[in-house]
């Protein structure tokens, strides 16, 4: 699980106080920042029409994220109560994106009806998942790689932002050289040379190959 | 009978026409060697190599399709015989006898016994599609919308009780892939959903990018974290056929899973992986000598392999018949499908018999390649596993880039699949089943206008559900799964069903 080439960080699993220092507070942040977006969310009438309810859940985030910081609450299980309180979060995600739909008319379904019944049913869940994770004891958080992810996404990113500006020989050659530094063990001649041999075998077999619509070079 | 002979050999005179033999070839290879790389499992392969389905005829492309299908899930075995690292979920039992069994030099006997294992479940398990698929047909008039919704409820309740771990857990990822799938435009009066102003979501999230990002990028992200947990078997794969005493031991243990995957794949709601899971416990059940499982018994390997493939194949039963997707390798097919202009369902078989009938007759023929090609190619594959894997996972990157961004030439969809690969990496983290989130996913807009329709046919009557037969037998039976999977009694069998 440790990585040859430790990134700046603390030691290998965060724990006690800290732990729920840290944990309290993200939660405050996301609960003050799901709070402003409920408020900044344009035109609706009420503030117990459906709006209400990512505001109460806000405060329920903010307020367990106080007790969680403040020690009051003891997390017994961080894997499942971090886990499902990120669900609630993208649950109200949802409620928010789909408040403005319109819903049941009469005996048939709007637009927003099954979005907004999903998240409910998703919060339910989740607030159980989260509970779960005070009562009973379980799995300390694991700790995050960042080497492996972070290049990874990037390298995909830089794929998805040259493929079009640049062609594909350009944008697969970075793709491939970023991702390559995704692991520790990173020997750079050998990279360099593996990234021009698959550069060369997907500019043949896709355009060529298999007929598919794509561009080589940066166009001008 | 007359009349399934004559629909087989319309089939067989499709799939043996020396063009759509070359590309069942072609597929099944491209998938076994896809399928060979570590972590990557069918679903990831097939998502990759959609892109080279695409310049051919409908008829040829799904024959590749199902060839690259049957490779990707052969390729899956051998890395957990060879590697112990499972390719897929289906093949994780496999690893317990079957890397045993090479580490004790036994690798060929363990590899030729999947293929033939599987082999022989592919041949049984075609007959059965082609001899459902008529009657099911006719069992699909009767389904209203109401039964198809109570049939993928089903359906999700089983991923569900499949699921490892938590029964909550695995419901929550269920509700986050229905609610994902809800985003873009709405079916029946094309509102914009949950789709923040950007256009490029208005036609929803691409199944091929949650699959891809959360099964391809995430499971590298993970893999990357553990290089040095991979152990090859360093022997050379020697003797590859297994001794008459192998078949032996192996004849019965095939013929069990074979029946039992069957069943259970068609069944929605991840078939193949319960199916090696059951046939795995029920081998070791009724062996005379239990002791031996887990230090490489050869019906170890054999049970499991029959039954997943087995499994694997009776999954195009629902998908078929009803249109409904039983997992998620299905799911991409419908996808697969649907790019070629074709949509699944019972109309399938009667507007396009040669379709139908040439894919039925493709898939045992994607088999009968993997055992007459792939196992002389054992040896390429080893090699290939020797390959380090910092060499690997830039060549699955690129082409999962390439490939995701050929569906829809769409630079969004790229973006797209590395944030769901953050995604799929999270929720590994936390120890959730990405699985379940999928197939919510893939069904969600299926069962919301199920949903719809039948509340709109029964009048805003919610009882529909309850007060249909079929629809309320589904319904019961997606109550009592779910019950017996939350009663400790069962949860502690079920965890050491997945312990083992």
């Amino acid at each position: 699980m440790s990585e040859a080439s430790p990134p700046a960080g603390g030691g290998s699993v965060i724990s006690g106080e800290s732990q729920n220092l840290y944990g309290g507070t993200t939660l405050i942040v996301v609960g003050l920042v799901m709070l402003g977006i409920s408020f900044y969310h344009p035109g609706l009438a009420g503030p117990f029409g459906p709006i209400m309810w990512p505001r109460v859940l806000s405060a329920l985030i903010i307020l367990a994220g106080v007790a969680v910081a403040s020690g009051q609450l003891r997390v017994r299980g961080p894997k499942d109560f971090y886990g499902g309180a990120a669900l609630i979060g993208l649950a109200m995600v949802a409620m928010l994106a789909s408040i403005d739909l319109p819903g049941m008319r009469g005996f048939a379904f709007g637009p927003g009806t099954a979005p907004r019944l999903f998240a409910m049913l998703l919060v339910g869940a989740s607030i159980g998942i989260s509970i779960g994770g005070l009562l009973f004891e379980g799995p300390a958080l694991e700790r995050y790689a960042f080497r492996g992810p972070i290049f990874l996404t990037a390298s995909v990113l830089i794929f998805a932002g040259t493929i079009r500006p640049l062609g594909l020989v350009l944008s697969s050659f970075a793709t491939i050289m970023v991702s390559a530094m995704a692991t520790p063990d990173l020997k750079w001649r050998e990279t360099l040379l593996w990234a021009v041999i698959l550069t060369a075998f997907c500019s043949l077999l896709f355009p060529y190959g298999l007929n598919l619509p794509f561009q080589l070079w940066p166009r001008f | 009978m007359y009349e399934l002979l004559a629909n087989l050999a319309l089939g067989f005179s499709i799939a043996l026409s020396p063009n759509n033999m070359f590309l069942c070839l072609v597929g099944a290879l491209v998938g076994t060697l896809i399928g060979v790389l570590p972590g990557i499992g069918p679903l990831a392969t097939i998502a990759m190599l959609l892109p080279i389905t695409f310049g051919l005829p409908p008829v040829g492309a799904l024959i590749m399709l199902a060839g690259i299908y049957y490779g990707a899930q052969y390729g899956g075995s051998t890395t957990s015989i060879l590697i112990n690292i499972p390719g897929e979920s289906s093949s994780v039992v496999t690893c317990l006898d079957g890397h045993q069994m090479a580490r004790q030099g036994r690798a060929g006997p363990a590899l030729s016994i999947a293929a033939i294992g599987s082999f022989f479940a592919g041949c049984v398990s075609t007959v059965l599609v082609a001899a459902l698929g008529k009657p099911l047909t006719e069992l699909a008039l009767l389904f209203g919308p109401a039964e198809y919704f109570s049939l993928m409820v089903l359906g999700l309740i089983f991923a569900v009780v499949l699921a490892k771990g938590s029964v909550l857990k695995a419901i929550a990822m269920v509700l986050s892939g229905l609610m994902m799938s809800m985003v873009g435009s709405d079916l029946e009066t094309g509102a914009e959903r949950m789709s923040f102003g950007i256009p490029e979501l208005s036609d929803g999230i691409g199944f091929v990018v949650v699959a891809m990002g959360v099964f391809g990028f995430g499971e590298i992200m993970r893999n990357l974290e553990q290089v040095s947990t991979r152990e090859i078997v360093q022997a050379k794969v020697t003797g590859l056929m297994p001794t008459l005493k192998d078949l032996k031991a192996a004849a019965g243990a095939i013929g069990r899973g074979t029946i039992l995957g069957s069943i259970l794949g068609i069944l929605p709601g991840g078939g193949a992986v319960i199916a090696a899971f059951a046939a795995y416990t029920f081998e070791k059940r009724i062996s005379k000598t239990p002791e031996r499982f887990g230090r490489g018994a050869i019906e170890g390997v054999a049970a499991p392999e029959s039954a997943n493939n087995a499994a694997a194949q009776t999954s195009f039963i629902p998908l078929l018949t009803l249109g409904i997707p039983p997992n998620a390798v299905m799911a991409l097919m419908v996808g697969a499908m649907t790019i070629h202009g074709i949509v699944p369902g019972p109309q399938v078989m009667t507007k396009q018999p040669e379709l139908f009938w040439g894919m039925i007759a493709s898939m045992w023929l994607g088999n009968l390649m993997l055992v007459v090609i792939n196992l002389p190619l054992v040896g390429m594959w080893v090699r290939l596993l020797r390959v380090p894997y910092r060499h690997l996972f830039p060549m699955i990157i690129i082409f999962c880039c390439i490939g995701v961004y050929s569906l829809n030439n769409a630079a969004f969809d790229a973006s797209m699949t590395a944030i769901f690969g953050l995604v799929g990496y999270w929720l590994v983290k936390h120890d959730f089943e990405p699985a379940p989130m999928l197939l919510g996913f893939v069904l969600g807009p299926l069962m919301e206008e199920n949903l719809r329709r039948a509340m709109l046919i029964a009048r805003g009557d919610a009882t529909v559900f309850v007060t249909r037969p079929i629809s309320a037998t589904l319904l019961a039976l997606a109550t009592i799964l779910l019950v017996l999977a939350v009663l400790p009694m069962i949860r502690a069998r079920r965890e050491e069903v997945f312990t083992e």
